[in-house]
């Protein structure tokens, strides 16, 4: 039961660094035991920075919201989080009574066929908005400094009125509305297209009883996929300076991106490739390391090393004359060709034309599923972590906290409370102190307990099982069944070295056997050598172009439609994705035997 | 480059070669004297009547281009013309009108009588060199002196859609020389009066003497494995899938169920092989020091081993679909793979007929005839139970 979790003495203090209603309460008592909360290893797998808890929050009031108030899918309700010692617990809530889910199906016909409809110019809409939304949020100024006074332009011809200390106070503000209100927009239509997903998926089984969940994710996948554009740009970047030997020379170089970029300003073509450089760099290199939801996973625009290292594998392979892109419309004619093929199997007329119907539902809308993450979780977040990492360097050039990231370990409301005290401390004029000790206390103290959560494992589940569950995000998302509750309530905790197998999904097929590569962070990349098996958290387009050079793929994280999946597919690499514990139980070195038509991964030899 | 005619194509070829000519053609409209051997690939649907249901459906195989052991049909022809000049017919039909269902000793006294008057009957002389003929010109075509054959009788109400007569009657593996041969054509035609079969058609309401019955004689394969599959699953009747089951050796230990066979489920679209190993503990092979077909212990160090190569799981797919797109209808299939050809020249199938289970249903849409707002809805009102 949630109150009952035994915490080791180096998590004591946890609970301060959360909003209250993030923690188990008495008075909650009654219902949250009645629950059933899971660890959401997706969003998040390791201990919580304080401040990175701003997106959970965000999702956890808008993707119920759209599934309770908006679009009313009716017999489900939002899921709820918690905190415990650090990390993320999720519970999607019972259905809500007859009467309620009566008035939620008239609305939800009205509503959510209307976008079906509309899908399309919809979703320019959507767009437009969103970008108008980052880009405000891009020109958000943070001071760099507090001036020794204000400027005499900010006096004449008639004072300003309000000064630098409001400026610091409402940048911070408005930063955190607008990432509040980008997450509202972020399930404008993702709840609708999960569930038209989950549709598909059960006319396909009803069709075919034994078809292949990989299959059904590769019917569905999309071809033009703004989650690859990114890899897309950094291709015809490549094919841009391969033919000018000069430019080519300078890109493929070791010297530092900051040193590459200097040189190829010094030569005419070299500012030409530039040029087009930075018409890719905004939006498309806008793209996390990682899945967008943590400040440490830095992103192509903070490391850009890893894009430069990635044009210089891309040149090499077009000067010997590889093909580096994906062939878009091969990828879809083999997509058209598998349903065609499919189709061509159903029984009856009957049955053909409400599987055609379905298939363009799901085609249409799906399309949300795959397009949102790169503006949201990606071009957004990127954003957010640049404007962060401005109050960060603010507060340390006052002397409030120690290191630029620190400020990660307040929570959002907390973090206009050190503000205050230090836009304060400046206004009242020379020789004031701050609560700057206290401050600097606080983040020595939440830096030992999030090391202590990192050595702690938390169970997998609390509470108590539920008999039925509607909400589909816990369906499709976290592939809530009979089997992964089971799973959980055994509750023990893994013995890494006892493991010789690992379930995950089978992603996508093929079996192969090799040596495991374990890559925890993207930097660690470039170690990847030809022919090993990728074993990572969790894999984004930051990482596509090591699809060319492995064997096959085992993440701890992401179900048939993650990305590994998607790209492993196209590449006919094998791949067996969300197995949970990969990265904790394999070592590099390893020889598994991946098996992508079951899901299965067998541990042949210890290294 | 690929070779889609072999087994019986291929050597019916070295026919013409060997200006031999057996491959009697005939036209059933013509009333001419009907033949009293043809070979498979002279005989499909259109000689039901003449062949019996498992014959002509190997000429329709031939026909679609899959690989069938090369062979020839006894017909219903030489069976009425036996009945007739051995002078027997007129005794069966005495003996068998006055039996009623209920008088199960009697029932098994007719029968005895009867199989015993077939297999002491010689064949007209005419009969014997028909097939002793055929017999050496297989044996001939196929480059090995008395070829060993399968002997199966293919009766003309078996084997059709909702008449499931199947294994009442026999077969026989492993059968060389003119004589053997003869003596099991006779012991064939002598099963169509087993009082299992007798009392199966009095209580069908079939009339005996409509009941003919054909005899096949197939070069066998010596099978280093062999199965049956099924051009869906029968399990869900998933029509995406092939399913295949598989055992070493001949095929009898997997159609008699002796064994747990290996099981394949093969994507039709995907070609995605889902594969199920088993231990298989027992195989039907043949003996040559004791000249018989005999089952045999599987060592342990073979009992689980995959017993056919995915490329061979892969073509025996694609035979089955193409079966299926000819036949137009989900079918049950028994196949072999020989011990010496290579890949893919080793494949054959040995016998087609409809499957039974799922295509007898009526064809309703599984979707009920729902739109996708329809459907929609009926997932947005689900809920996915749990059980503790």
């Amino acid at each position: 039961m949630p109150l009952e979790v035994e915490y080791s003495k180096e998590l004591e203090g946890w609970e301060e660094m959360y909003p209250p209603m993030y923690i188990f309460s008495k008075d909650r008592k009654e219902w949250e035991e009645k629950q059933f909360w899971f660890h959401d290893k997706i969003h998040a797998p390791e201990a919580m920075y304080p401040l990175d808890l701003i997106f959970q929050e965000a999702w956890q009031i808008s993707l119920s919201q759209y599934t309770t108030r908006v679009f009313c899918i009716p017999p489900a309700q939002g899921i709820a989080q918690r905190m415990v010692g650090c990390y993320m617990y999720i519970t999607p809530v019972a259905p809500p009574p007859p009467e309620i889910i009566g008035e939620k199906a008239g609305l939800f016909q009205k509503r959510v066929f209307y976008v079906f409809d509309h899908y399309d110019e919809l979703w320019g809409l959507w767009l437009k908005k969103f970008k108008a939304l980052g880009e405000e949020m891009n020109s958000i100024k943070v001071p760099e400094d507090f001036p020794k006074f204000e400027p005499d332009d900010t006096v004449f011809p008639e004072p300003r009125g309000y000064y630098t200390s409001y400026d610091v106070i409402d940048a911070w503000d408005r930063l955190v509305d607008l990432m509040i209100k980008g997450w509202q927009f972020h399930f404008q239509y993702l709840n609708l297209a999960y569930l038209a997903y989950l549709m598909f998926a059960d006319t396909c089984r009803k069709l075919f009883p034994g078809i292949g969940e990989s299959t059904i994710g590769k019917l569905v996948a999309g071809a033009w996929v703004q989650m690859f554009r990114p890899e897309e740009e950094l291709c015809r970047l490549a094919r841009l300076a391969a033919p000018i030997k000069e430019v080519a020379k300078i890109v493929k170089s070791d010297a530092s991106p900051k040193a590459k970029i200097e040189a190829l300003r010094k030569t005419a073509e070299g500012n030409d490739w530039l040029v087009e450089y930075e018409k890719s760099k905004d939006p498309w290199f806008f793209v996390s390391c990682g899945s967008g939801w943590f400040h440490y996973e830095g992103s192509w625009t903070t490391k850009l090393e890893i894009p430069f290292g990635y044009l210089k594998g891309y040149i090499e392979r077009i000067e010997r004359g590889e093909k580096v892109e994906r062939d878009l419309p091969k990828i879809d004619k083999a997509r058209a060709e598998l349903a065609e093929e499919y189709r061509k199997l159903i029984k009856t007329d009957e049955d053909r034309k409400s599987f055609d119907d379905v298939y363009k539902a799901v085609r249409t809308i799906y399309k949300y599923a795959e397009d949102h993450l790169f503006w949201v979780e990606h071009w957004f977040h990127t954003i957010w972590f640049e404007k962060v990492r401005e109050f960060g360097q603010l507060l340390v050039k006052n002397g409030m906290l120690k290191g630029v990231d620190d400020i990660y370990l307040f929570n959002r409301f907390e973090v206009p409370i050190l503000i205050e005290d230090m836009v304060t401390t400046w206004a009242l004029g020379v020789d004031v102190p701050s609560r700057s000790q206290y401050w600097q206390a606080k983040t020595e103290k939440r830096k030992k307990i999030l090391e202590a959560a990192k050595k702690w494992t938390p169970i997998p589940a609390l509470g108590t099982p539920p008999e039925e569950i509607a909400e589909p995000f816990t369906v499709m998302l976290w592939g809530i069944t009979t089997d992964k509750v089971q799973d959980w309530l055994k509750g023990m905790a893994v013995v890494p070295k006892d493991v010789t197998e690992l379930k995950g999904f089978a992603s996508s097929a093929g079996i192969v056997e090799g040596k495991v590569r374990v890559v925890k962070l993207l930097e660690d990349i470039t170690k990847i050598e030809q022919g090993d098996i990728l074993v990572c958290p969790t894999t984004n387009p930051a990482w596509a172009p090591v699809f060319t050079k492995i064997k096959a793929s085992i993440t701890d994280i992401g179900g048939l439609t993650s990305h590994a999946a998607i790209v492993c597919r196209e590449y006919g690499v094998p791949s067996v994705t969300g197995t949970g514990i990969a990265t904790n139980v394999l070592k590099t070195g390893d020889i598994v035997k991946v098996d992508g038509n079951t899901g299965i991964v067998k541990i042949l030899k210890r290294a | 480059m690929r070779l889609e005619t072999r087994g019986n194509c291929l050597e019916a070829e070295k026919f013409l070669a060997l200006n031999l000519q057996p491959p009697t053609s005939i036209d059933l409209h013509e009333g001419l004297v009907m033949p009293y051997a043809l070979w498979f690939q002279k005989a499909g649907k259109e000689a039901l009547n003449l062949v019996g249901g498992k014959n002509a459906s190997l000429g329709e195989l031939i026909r679609a281009d899959i690989p069938v052991p090369p062979g020839f049909s006894v017909t219903t022809e030489a069976y009425q013309e036996f009945l007739i000049e051995g002078g027997i017919k007129e005794n069966i039909e005495k003996i068998l009108s006055p039996i009623g269902l209920q008088d199960v000793a009697s029932l098994e006294e007719a029968s005895q009588t009867i199989r015993e008057l077939i297999r002491t009957t010689p064949l007209p002389k005419g009969i014997e060199e028909v097939i002793c003929s055929n017999y050496q010109a297989l044996s001939q075509v196929c480059e090995v002196t008395d070829i060993p054959v399968a002997v199966r009788s293919s009766a003309t109400a078996e084997d059709l859609p909702g008449a499931s007569f199947a294994g009442q009657q026999d077969t026989f593996l492993w059968v060389r020389g003119d004589k053997e041969v003869l003596a099991k054509i006779k012991s064939c035609m002598s099963s169509l009066f087993t009082a299992r079969a007798i009392s199966y058609r009095i209580k069908m309401g079939f009339p005996h003497e409509k009941v003919l019955i054909s005899v096949g004689v197939q070069k066998i394969v010596d099978a280093r494995a062999a199965g049956v599959m099924f051009t869906l699953d029968p399990l869900n009747g998933d029509p995406s899938k092939v399913v295949i089951e598989g055992n070493w050796g001949l095929g009898e230990t997997v159609v008699s169920g002796q064994v747990n066979p290996d099981k394949f489920v093969v994507d039709k679209v995907t070609k995605e092989i889902q594969r199920t190993i088993s231990q298989k503990w027992t195989e039907c092979i043949f003996d040559p020091e004791k000249g018989m077909v005999c089952h045999l212990d599987i060592p342990h160090g073979r009992q689980e081993v995959q017993c056919i190569e995915d490329n061979e799981i892969l073509e025996l797919a694609r035979y089955a679909r193409r079966i299926e797109e000819y036949y137009r209808s989900p079918q049950d299939i028994e196949w072999a793979i020989d011990k010496d050809k290579p890949f893919p020249l080793n494949i054959f199938l040995v016998q087609s007929r409809p499957e039974t289970v799922w295509s007898q249903q009526k064809k309703e849409p599984v979707l009920g005839k729902k739109s996708a707002y329809d459907l929609l809805m009926e997932k947005a009102l689900q809920r996915i139970k749990i059980q503790s």
